[in-house]
């Protein structure tokens, strides 16, 4: 009989103590709640059981073994950081190609091509939700011997040529196309942010091209660019599929070797301690570049 | 500054614009146009056409499966990411609340971050719950990243929405509901069409979320990718060219509806 | 035209030591007032003065700290807005952008659940009065002028029936010439409707246009109200009598016998009324009550100083008088210009009954 009256008032105080929070809490807090739950369930949580998960023994599967760095140890002892290095100087190399590609292709975006803009967004923007795969299989069909390049030119000339494929070059080449939209998309939002009186004033009061773009362009676009890169470079250093299919077993990245650790290694631990160290470079760099951010401004809060 | 001098520049950036997009495009045109092969093996120039390959994979059954595999996932992801995002996005950029600008950053978080890791940790998170892998787990994964994604959609549009709208229906004897379904909804419905698109199309497209968390089910990229490092098959440019075309198809139906919503606003 | 207040009956609207708080800060700091059926009543004020917020507890969209608002007698502060007999014109118009005029206009019709036909005829009517074309009724308002969207706004905030108006600065964002336009516009058809109307700006000339009564408000008080014409001719402050136009404030104490002691002009001055208790404070004289003078006896009070600069303002002619320390602005009609040139020394005057005496 207590114990049933006890569930009642255990259960009416749970629903006051609901209401007083749904009375104090504002509208902001109450739109935001579903999110952040589910970002907490789904994205928060797997990332801690993920570190946590990276100290326990190696070849284990569960969450109670004792706290070990052994994992760490075997990562640095071991050819796997050679995998990160790489990983991360071809994602800092396909970010710095990027930069240089996409910037002119942002201020024609901006300046230049006035109405059509918006078509060209609409062109860059459609390759985006086609699988990577897909495109990327493309260009082995355009690299591969008796592919679309080397057939046409045998051909018309009758040389038969080196395919271009499974070297590294091929696997820049497919991250720097695959990550073109990332990179362009926030860089012409940060070229749109540079107010055209404000150029127009530096030339009127004097200054030569070169100069404008140097005090004045560059600056004020900033955000975009770092934005952009900050994407794209983070991205990148999660690529998967560029290694594999363009650049065959000539380049290994970290992804590959975390998920060898967490498929045929049946090594969760050191999978986790390879992730952990990927994501502690990508959460630095994160927090380095947001920190500084006005979001309202970029996104047009009026 | 000499107009001469700014001509050419432009004329060269123009030119590096169209080049760029030409080489966004090719690698699809070369899928295009491998699917029209009939031969077993991939040889350009192209000597046997045909269409044999798009009859056989049209009648596997295998290829069916996948389909409404990815298909099914999609439209999932679609309905949850836009109820989840569409209050997230009011909270992104509606309300002044305290907590405002670190949930705009905590938003940021899963979009700026390696989706191959992400998948993987899924996983590990998937099997320590106990949770066996099949395409609704894939639904989760592609939330996790989709929802920010829709939620920045929104957002942009919430960002212009007059909060005397709301007010002044209201005021003029508006019930809360009637508020909601008359004005707020209505004129955010562009944005919420917006996100939707982008939902289902980056969801129809991804593969390192759904290459851990399929578990058994299989969605057509990750049967793709298995084909293509396993070697030439006739299939997958048919079933690439397919996929392309119906994200290229619906992005271009969407978009032609928002800008008809838009002028249908504007012009009465 | 009235200068008397209204009569005496229970006021249509009351306010009853309003008071609203923001965390420290008091945006309407103890406030009362009361407002007579069928008037135009302004509130005139700086940015920040609280005007708006006050409005907006008016209308029911924020809730008054404390203090009780009263329509007919009655408290509604727990009112919430869509049941007050009150319809707001908000600054940015708020009108509904997916929807044309006569949709927007109907608005408050359809909520009520009057059929198609008769919100229709009344939609229509209305556009009559607001002198908006009948085909403009399929119009979709994003294609209006700024003047016609006004008009669009006043049309459907009438089309509730409201027993009380608000405005909202609703002209703030217009250019000149047509603002003067509408706000004449605005006073017509306040005499047609015969509501009451509760306007706020920060243009005090906008409201002497306009109002029958106006309340002059800063830092979350009101500070005098009164019609338009005690507003300009009887200010009670520095503060008020600065809030029009151009004027001549300057700072005395009093003096022997009656007179008043500028540290700015020298020489004493002759005050008009003395308040009883009045030892300090500032004479006001507005520009067109100064003259100039052949001699210091052809007015009351005189000063000696430099004509610095003239400025053309259509029908009239103001002058800068720089005397010393003390600036003058001396305005007359364009008829009757000063014949004389810059630099020129000046002597410029005025009567005693003409000026104003203020404490604050």
């Amino acid at each position: 009989m207590n114990s049933s009256r006890n569930k009642e008032q255990a259960g009416s105080s749970a629903r006051r103590l609901a209401e007083q929070a749904a009375a104090r809490l504002g509208p902001g807090e109450k739109t935001a709640l579903p999110v952040l739950i589910f970002l907490f369930i789904g994205f928060a949580a797997p990332l801690l059981a993920v570190i946590w998960y990276s100290f326990m023994p190696p070849r284990t599967f569960s969450f109670t073994g004792v706290p070990t760095v052994q994992n760490y140890q075997t990562i640095f002892q071991s050819t796997s950081y050679i995998s990160f290095l790489w990983s991360l100087s071809l994602a800092a190399l396909t970010t710095a190609v990027l930069a240089l590609i996409c910037y002119p292709v942002a201020y024609a975006m901006v300046r230049v091509f006035g109405p059509y803009s918006m078509l060209l967004t609409l062109l860059f923007t459609i390759p985006l939700f086609v699988s990577e795969n897909i495109r990327l299989y493309g260009w082995v069909l355009f690299f591969i011997k008796n592919g679309v390049l080397l057939g046409t030119v045998k051909h018309l000339s009758g040389l038969d040529l080196q395919s271009l494929l499974f070297t590294r070059a091929a696997v820049i080449f497919g991250m720097v196309y695959v990550y073109i939209p990332f990179m362009l998309f926030p860089m012409t939002l940060g070229v749109s942010m540079v107010p055209a009186e404000t150029r127009d004033a530096a030339f009127d009061l004097g200054a030569t091209r070169w100069q404008v773009f140097r005090e004045v362009e560059l600056p004020l676009s900033m955000p975009g660019v770092l934005i952009g890169s900050l994407l794209t470079f983070v991205l990148a250093v999660g690529a998967i599929a560029e290694a594999k299919v363009l650049g065959g077993q000539k380049v290994i990245p970290i992804t590959h070797d975390i998920e060898i650790a967490f498929t045929y290694a049946q090594n969760w631990p050191l999978g986790s301690a390879l992730a952990v160290l990927l994501m502690a470079v990508v959460g630095a760099l994160v927090l380095l570049v947001l920190r500084r951010f006005d979001l309202d401004l970029l996104l047009g809060r009026k | 500054m000499n107009t001469r001098e700014q001509k050419l520049r432009h004329a060269l950036v123009i030119v590096w614009t169209l080049v760029l997009v030409l080489f966004v495009y090719l690698p699809i045109v070369c899928i295009s146009l491998a699917s029209f092969t009939a031969s077993r093996y991939f040889q350009f120039p192209i000597t046997r056409w045909g269409l044999e390959w798009w009859a056989k994979t049209f009648s596997s059954i295998e290829i069916r499966q996948l389909l409404s595999t990815s298909l099914s996932i999609a439209l999932a992801v679609t309905l949850l990411a836009v109820v989840l995002g569409f209050f997230g996005a009011l909270a992104f950029a509606r309300y002044d609340w305290r907590g405002r600008n670190f949930f705009q950053r905590v938003i940021l978080l899963p979009i700026f971050f390696p989706q191959s890791v992400l998948g993987l940790a899924l996983l590990l998170w998937f099997n320590a719950l106990g949770v066996q892998l099949n395409w609704t787990t894939a639904v989760f994964a592609h939330l996790v990243w989709i929802v920010p994604v829709v939620t920045l959609v929104m957002a942009i549009q919430v960002y212009s929405f007059d909060p005397a709208l709301e007010e002044a229906a209201f005021d003029l004897g508006a019930s809360r509901w009637q508020v909601w379904s008359e004005v707020t909804l209505p004129v955010l419905f562009p944005g919420i069409f917006s996100g939707a698109l982008f939902a289902f199309l980056l969801s129809w497209g991804n593969f390192p979320l759904s290459l851990f968390t399929t578990g058994a089910d299989t969605t057509v990229p990750e049967y793709l990718y298995a084909k293509m490092v396993a070697g030439y098959t006739p299939g997958v440019p048919v079933l690439g060219t397919v996929s392309t075309a119906g994200a290229a198809l619906l992005l271009v139906g969407g978009y032609g509806v928002i800008l008809l919503l838009r002028r249908q606003q504007r012009e009465l | 035209m009235r200068d008397t207040p209204p009569a005496t009956r229970q006021p249509v609207l009351a306010l009853r030591n309003i008071r609203k708080d923001f965390g420290a800060l008091a945006a309407v700091d103890g406030l009362d007032l009361d407002i007579a059926q069928g008037e135009f009543f302004t509130i005139v004020g700086p940015s920040g003065c609280g005007k708006t917020t006050l409005l907006r507890m008016l209308a029911g969209l924020e809730v008054p700290t404390t203090g009780d608002i009263l329509i007919r007698g009655e408290r509604v502060n727990d009112l919430p807005a869509n049941q007050r007999p009150t319809c707001m014109v908000f600054q940015s118009l708020a009108l509904f952008p997916h929807r044309t005029v006569g949709q927007n206009i109907e608005f408050p019709l359809k909520i009520r659940g009057v059929e198609a036909s008769k919100r229709k005829s009344k939609a229509l009517q209305l556009m009559t009065l607001l002198r908006l074309p009948q085909d403009y009724y399929q119009k979709n308002v994003q294609r209006c002028s700024g003047g016609e969207r006004q008009r669009v706004a006043l049309a459907r905030a009438l089309a509730y029936d409201p027993e009380i108006l608000f405005f909202d600065e609703p002209l703030s964002a217009i250019d000149y010439k047509l603002r003067k336009t509408l706000e004449k516009e605005l006073k017509d058809i306040h005499r047609e409707t015969g509501k009451t109307f509760v306007y706020i700006t920060h243009s005090l000339e906008e409201a002497m246009v306009m109002s029958d009564r106006i309340g002059v408000m800063r830092g979350g008080k009101l500070i005098q109200v009164g019609t338009p014409q005690a507003i300009y001719s009887l200010p009670n402050s520095k503060f008020v009598s600065e809030f029009i136009g151009d004027v001549n404030v300057l700072p005395v104490e009093l003096g022997g016998d009656g007179r008043l002691i500028s540290s700015t002009v020298t020489g004493e001055l002759a005050a008009p009324n003395l308040p009883q208790s009045f030892t300090r404070g500032y004479l006001v004289i507005r520009p067109e009550f100064l003259r100039f003078l052949e001699r210091a006896s052809d007015a009351q009070n005189s000063v000696r100083g430099q004509l610095y600069n003239e400025y053309a303002l259509g029908s009239r002619i103001q002058y800068q008088i720089r005397a010393g320390e003390q600036v003058f602005v001396v305005e007359k009609l364009r008829q009757q210009a000063f014949a004389g040139h810059r630099d020129d020394e000046v002597l410029i005057g005025w009567d005693a009954k003409d000026s104003i005496l203020v404490s604050n």
